[in-house]
């Protein structure tokens, strides 16, 4: 076989070698570890909550897929008791609050209402309340 | 959708509470997809659900985004290819408990009941009906349902190519934690 013919055809292998894996590794990928991630927003769990209860529109666009990192005091917490667990943080409204689900891994076990607490999560939306998901605790 | 309506909604669920009203606001849905080429789960744990037992009203409201995947790919597909969740960021479900004189909710138990009602996904609204368990234990009331859903049925168009990797038949769970509804 001539060289030139030889180097094309190791280059063709090499390269559908390689875009194989590329497709496997994206196709398999997992969430990236928000311990890792630098949040996109910083801010108090009442502020948020308000600029959703005020705007869902606009707060919704500024927010939804972000990083957050998000303060304020813990109102409740829910052990996912088999599903994942989350905590309720404190706002300005009564009806109305931010919850944080952690992934399922998270081990919430050292959390009680009434402490303050910094978490970073991702933020999906305002139902009844500002969503997070993915939650990990920063302190 | 129209956050004054739902405002509204739950505004008159508080002012008419007597306990009649049990809430969530964590409860969890899943589906469940089993082909021969991979098996598919999404899990949603931030569900917002009012069960009022004087009526056997239920109501269900979820956030799309909330679905949570394994693999990255899978929930950006899911966004973005299927339920479109920036053009359509909820999902809820209307409906009856229809034998609810067969619940006795003074009485702890397991119950089987009948729920239907109306099912919007994808901006697409279906009638069902599911069979389901309520639970009356101390401190409040647990659901549990599983059904099955078509995704062509909610225009979700599934390309030919990807067609065999997703069941043709999704199935769904739904486990609720209800705790009453303080009257203030």
């Amino acid at each position: 076989m001539k060289k030139p013919v030889k180097i094309v055809l190791i280059s063709i292998v090499v390269l559908g070698v390689a875009g194989l894996a590329a497709g496997l590794f994206l196709f398999n990928k997992k969430h990236s570890d928000l311990n890792k991630v630098k949040p996109d927003f910083k801010i108090e769990a009442s502020i948020i909550q308000k600029e959703f209860e005020e705007n869902e529109a606009s707060a919704t666009s500024k927010y939804l897929n972000k990083i957050i990192e998000i303060s304020g005091q813990i109102q409740s917490v829910k052990q996912g008791d088999g599903f994942a667990s989350s905590i309720n943080l404190k706002t300005g409204s009564e009806m109305s609050s931010v919850i944080c689900t952690f992934s399922s891994s998270g081990d919430i076990s050292g959390l009680a209402a009434g402490s303050d607490i910094t978490v970073r999560g991702e933020c999906s939306g305002f139902l009844m309340d500002v969503l997070l998901n993915n939650c990990v605790i920063v302190k | 959708m129209k956050r004054a309506t739902v405002i509204f909604a739950i505004t008159f669920l508080f002012l008419a509470a007597n306990a009649q009203k049990y809430m969530t606001r964590n409860g969890y849905i899943g589906f469940y997809s089993h082909t021969a080429v991979e098996d598919i789960k999404g899990d949603n744990n931030q569900v917002a659900s009012i069960l009022d037992i004087s009526t056997g009203d239920i109501v269900f409201q979820v956030l799309v985004k909330s679905f949570h995947f394994d693999k990255a790919l899978m929930e950006e597909h899911f966004n973005e290819n299927y339920m479109e969740s920036e053009k359509f960021p909820k999902s809820t479900f209307k409906g009856k408990i229809t034998n609810l004189s067969s619940v006795d909710f003074s009485k702890p138990g397991k119950y089987d009941v009948t729920v239907e009602g109306d099912l919007n996904i994808h901006d697409v609204t279906n009638k069902v009906a599911a069979k389901g368990t309520i639970e009356v234990v101390t401190g409040g009331i647990n659901a549990n349902s599983k059904f099955n859903i078509v995704p062509e049925d909610y225009k979700i168009n599934i390309p030919g190519v990807v067609r065999d990797n997703i069941a043709k038949n999704l199935e769904v769970a739904v486990t609720m934690k209800y705790t009453p509804v303080e009257s203030k």
